[in-house]
């Protein structure tokens, strides 16, 4: 439980963090540290190099940018599960932020450092691709931005390359729309087992759009396209929810056989759609 | 919904050397204590048990203040050091305070008996005309504490001829019974019989551990008791995979339930002093983890009965509880 020894390196800005991952193989960042720590410790990890982006205030923000939100990178989960331009704008993502682990964990723990760490089971990862988020990377090359759908390759894969820092998330404001986060876990701080982000679009009685996004059903966060088509009014919620499984590969382990997952995975489908359309 | 009862009455205060013999057990059944009076007034009590949580300091402190009518800042419990306490057997079956507890009560009653020899002598009256209350001897109009008697054995400058000086006791007590605890245990859970999820949605437990020297030490071991009980009828399990490896080995994975889990406990009780021993207590450490895993199991089944089932293995996860619902519609 000791972590292996590793340097350590506070940034002072993100060209600064940028300048100190390129300075040594191996290098990684260090954001709220509560994934990072533990595998360091259980020695999953041992980078020649920790770049703590911890002290940089230009990657803790909340900021209107017109039809989207703009999240720092460096933004704790306590800040946004209780930011007004979030529960405005993006109520889903402040509900969200409000399930993840426990209170300490939620005022150490940060939007960039879930979605870097691409954990399947994390709620971030899967919620934002619900919204169509974006992620912005600076790197040597200067900034781009990739959608949180492809951003996450796999299993705490990513798209971010040796000296990227993902700087910010930028989430699409809703507008009038339903919405629902449901995360069954075997305990308050556990992971999902599985989560189920919706979101519903109606004009008079009809479903325009929905958008539905599964935590832990796959070894990355997925639409679940199949549903959302199937799902043009409130009737089809059923038909949506049986479509749902396609392209779904969940894992088994000691929270649930996937035989089990794809079984709550329709039952939450269903109950997600439910609430998001009485919204 | 369901509701399920559990009740029990459990075999405590282990237990009488020669029923231990008669099994071909390795040990005794007994156990020790020693008080030790300090010539400032304060006492040492040297326990056989030792305690990891269940509060023997804060009850055994409470015995030896009452009984020699001192203050409970007085007293010492010394306890886990073979060089200070060697003498004891171990703290389980819930027998700590039923056979170290009342080894604790006898040797306060040596430390009376000498101090009355020593009070008697300095009044100047015999031992039974003397009357003895929350500490103080007193007879012929005149009275001496059990502090200032310590004192006294302590300078040794005035004691009955052939006494030897110290106020000092030892006790090891084999019990000539067990003692038995009983109640029972009501649980009520709300299943989900779409996800197979259960929620223990309210719990009510009525005990009878005997004499209560301390209720909320009581009601702290019976809430851990029933906690550990409902773990194992709802969360906790050892899986090993195909291959024999231990898959729950952390405590991420082998599911300990927190307060966020539990339900506010419901306490009652009854207090029946067991005839067994001069407290009259019956122990308590146990009392839940029986009660509640059975309690919670009941209540588990009480609720999927009008499904088709009746029996379930622990612990009720949902992916079991939807299993079983899905196995009696077939």
């Amino acid at each position: 439980m000791i972590p292996a020894p590793f340097d350590y390196e506070v940034a002072e800005s993100v060209e600064h963090a940028v300048d100190l991952l390129g300075s040594r193989e191996d290098a990684k960042l260090l954001a709220g540290g509560h994934s990072l720590i533990p595998l360091l410790r259980l020695r999953f990890t041992r980078p020649a190099l920790l770049v703590d982006i911890g002290r940089i205030d230009e990657l803790r923000y909340l900021r209107d940018a017109g039809e989207k939100l703009a999240i720092g990178g460096m933004t704790r989960h306590h800040d946004i599960q209780n930011d007004p331009l979030v529960q405005e704008h993006c109520p889903v993502v402040s509900y969200a932020a409000g399930l993840i682990g426990d209170p300490q964990v939620r005022h150490r723990g940060t939007i960039g450092g879930s979605l870097a760490h691409a954990d399947p089971a994390a709620d971030f990862p899967a919620v934002l691709t619900a919204l169509d988020a974006e992620v912005v990377i600076r790197g040597p090359e200067g900034e781009r931005t990739v959608p949180v759908g492809e951003f996450v390759t796999g299993v705490f894969g990513t798209v971010l390359g040796p000296q990227d820092v993902l700087t910010e998330i930028r989430v699409p404001k809703l507008g009038p729309t339903g919405w629902a986060y449901l995360k069954f876990t075997r305990r308050a701080q556990d992971w999902a087992t599985v989560g189920v982000t919706a979101i519903v679009r109606r004009s008079n009685g009809t479903i325009d759009s929905a958008a539905i996004a599964f935590t832990n059903m796959a070894p990355k966060p997925g639409r679940a396209k199949a549903a959302e088509q199937a799902l043009t009014a409130p009737d089809d919620i059923e038909a949506a929810a049986e479509a749902s499984l396609e392209g779904t590969d969940p894992p088994s382990d000691t929270q649930g056989s996937a035989d089990y997952r794809r079984h709550l995975a329709k039952v939450l489908v269903r109950r997600a759609l439910e609430e998001a359309i009485s919204r | 919904m369901g509701i399920g009862f559990s009740t029990y009455l459990e075999m405590c205060g282990l237990a009488p050397s020669r029923v231990l013999g008669a099994i071909r057990y390795g040990a005794g059944g007994w156990d020790a204590a020693t008080i030790r009076f300090l010539p400032t007034g304060t006492v040492q009590v040297l326990i056989g048990t030792s305690p990891h949580g269940q509060s023997h300091v804060t009850t055994f402190s409470q015995i030896v203040a009452e009984r020699l009518g001192i203050p409970y800042d007085d007293v010492e419990v010394l306890h886990g050091d073979t060089a200070v306490a060697p003498l004891g057997m171990d703290t389980y079956g819930s027998r700590s305070l039923t056979v170290g507890g009342v080894a604790v009560y006898h040797a306060a009653e040596r430390i009376i008996e000498k101090a009355r020899k020593i009070a008697a002598h300095q009044l100047e009256v015999g031992e039974d005309e003397l009357e003895y209350e929350n500490g103080t001897f007193s007879g012929n109009g005149n009275s001496l504490t059990t502090k200032e008697l310590a004192l006294q054995a302590w300078t040794a400058h005035n004691l009955p001829d052939g006494m030897e000086p110290g106020l000092e006791a030892s006790f090891v007590y084999d019990p000539p019974n067990f003692s038995w605890p009983s109640g029972t245990h009501i649980a009520v859970v709300e299943v989900d019989t779409e996800t197979g999820n259960v929620d223990l949605i309210r719990y009510v437990a009525v005990d009878d551990v005997g004499s209560v020297i301390n209720p909320k030490v009581v009601e702290g071991q019976i809430h851990g008791g029933v906690a550990q009980g409902i773990a194992q009828a709802l969360w906790e399990e050892a899986v090993y995979d195909e291959d024999g490896n231990l898959v729950t080995g952390s405590m991420m994975n082998y599911m300990v339930p927190s307060a966020a889990e539990l339900p506010s406990y419901e306490l009652g009780r009854t207090e029946t002093p067991s005839p067994t021993n001069p407290l009259g207590v019956k122990g308590v450490g146990e009392t839940g983890t029986i009660a509640s895993t059975a309690a919670v199991m009941n209540a588990v089944v009480d609720a999927l009965v009008p499904f088709g089932v009746t029996d379930l293995d622990m612990p009720a996860t949902p992916e079991r509880v939807w299993r079983a619902i899905e196995a009696a519609k077939t």
